[in-house]
């Protein structure tokens, strides 16, 4: 699974920590200098989850509201960016539960993902990223929000229950049951490709 | 040989790569001779290969994003004023003064030693808020150094009271102040008073001690309390390493908060290597 983007190192960045403080005694300029850090990695998982751009601006802003609300009670123990990752993936995963209705699945009765460049394929596959996006959604909070974190912020399974503060065991059992229940809901659309297959 | 059920539990992580190789290999040799479970191994991949194949979003300019954002952020108090105009502060102090009116009655009752677990806590807070608004320029650094110290005292109190969130709230705003007072360190309007001030940090390290030392007898110190000593401790470090490579210290004789009869340089916590060479 890849890693996130690029963000400077967190894990003991005294600068970090405070602008983390400064912001949270109210210091917008220091929570500037912390969005500007960050803004791109929660745009990016606001995206893969939601696929529109201005959407995603609204959520990477809803996000970064309840980070500054939630700064003052921040305690530094565990690292910011997981902590980010956290509230990012619960406020996403809250937009696209109240987005779900409009989604179908009709008209997607074969595996698409090696599609070519075709307009056709494209759009196609923009409708199956949809669906998946929205098979996420539908699970039960509990894998929703830890599938979430690995398929929207790419992050690996140690970094989820750090994120997460749940232990390895759970992450890989939670993640089990939410590929399983996605499977059931996406059926003959995650027939395996030949892409796949050599994955 | 595994069962076709343990197989199956075992899938996903296998797919995601999270399997020791032992475990590996049990699955590889179950999957060899079992379609049933390739074909399920071949569905998960395809899964996982819908879920990577979630494209990044295109870039978003900084600028627009952060002015949105900065519009609908809440508006917090800040332990700090901005430079303002003169005339500004005028009808600033005028209306602070109709609320200092108004919350007479209350901080009367409000001792100035409030501690952050006492309600009458935001009084205090608020009055600090407005003795530093209403400071001239050069007679804020006294005041944010004494607000330093109070924040201190607090934390002290609050590790030895057993209320560690409030003692770390106390320490966070303690380096915010000691923060800004840094800044006017650097260009201090007034020579004397940035010797008093910088003399003044020292004693506020001696005030960390104590507080360390309050968690510390707790049975359970609080980490995060620990932690933002030492990160206290590293600022006042730093202000003092800037201070001195600014510009070299000039005695002067006077009331400081605590006299340091010779100057010496300030004890590092990073490693010395040469103190090894001197031992031997």
């Amino acid at each position: 699974m890849a890693q996130s983007e690029e963000v400077p190192s967190t894990e003991g960045d005294a600068e970090e920590r405070r602008l983390i403080d400064r912001s949270a005694a109210g210091d917008q300029e220091a929570f500037r200098q912390l969005v500007l850090r960050y803004h791109r990695l929660v745009i990016n998982v606001a995206f893969r989850a939601l696929g529109e751009v201005a959407l995603a601006e609204d959520v990477a802003q809803d996000v970064f509201v309840k980070v500054y609300k939630a700064l003052p009670a921040y305690r530094h123990d565990k690292p910011f960016k997981h902590w980010l990752h956290r509230v990012a993936a619960n406020t996403v995963t809250d937009s696209l539960r109240r987005r779900r209705p409009v989604v179908s699945l009709d008209g997607l009765d074969q595996p698409l993902v090696s599609a070519g460049s075709d307009p056709q394929d494209i759009a196609a596959r923009h409708d199956l990223q949809r669906a998946v996006r929205h098979a996420i959604a539908s699970l039960p909070p509990h894998y929703r929000d830890t599938i979430a974190l690995q398929a929207f912020g790419e992050l690996s399974y140690d970094e989820i229950a750090k994120a997460l503060d749940i232990p390895l065991g759970t992450v890989m059992s939670r993640l089990n049951g939410a590929k399983r229940l996605l499977r059931e809901h996406l059926g003959d659309l995650v027939s395996p490709s030949e892409e796949a297959n050599t994955a | 040989m595994l069962s076709h059920a343990t197989t199956r539990d075992w899938l996903i992580p296998y797919a995601d790569g999270m399997l020791a190789v032992d475990e590996r290999g049990r699955i590889d040799g179950h999957i060899a001779g079992c379609a049933s479970c390739a074909g399920e191994l071949g569905e998960v991949r395809e899964l996982n290969l819908l879920l990577v194949t979630l494209p990044p979003a295109p870039p978003v300019a900084f600028a627009p994003f952060w002015l949105n954002l900065q519009a609908v952020l809440p508006q917090r108090r800040l332990m700090r004023m901005p430079r303002i105009q003169p005339y500004r502060r005028l009808g600033i102090a005028f209306a602070m003064a109709v609320t200092a009116a108004l919350v007479a009655a209350g901080s009367a009752f409000a001792a100035p030693s409030a501690l952050p677990d006492n309600p009458l806590y935001p009084v205090k807070q608020l009055e600090e808020g407005m003795r530093l608004a209403l400071a001239p320029a050069n007679e804020r650094m006294p005041i944010q150094l004494q607000l330093a110290n109070e924040r201190l005292r607090e934390a002290q109190a609050m590790a030895a009271n057993h209320k560690p969130l409030l003692a770390e709230n106390s320490l966070r705003a303690f380096r915010v102040i000691v923060d800004d007072a840094a800044a006017a360190l650097k260009n201090p309007a007034d020579p004397k008073a940035a010797k008093a001030a910088k003399d003044a940090l020292h004693s506020l390290r001696l005030r960390l001690d104590a507080v360390e030392r309050e968690n510390a007898n707790r049975g359970d110190d609080d980490q995060e309390v620990k932690q933002l000593v030492a990160a206290a401790n590293d600022e006042l470090d730093r202000i003092e390493q800037e201070d001195a490579v600014a510009a070299p210290p000039t005695l002067v004789i006077g009331e400081q908060a605590t006299p340091r009869p010779t100057p010496r340089p300030t004890p590092r916590p990073t490693p010395r290597p040469s103190d090894k060479d001197h031992r031997d």
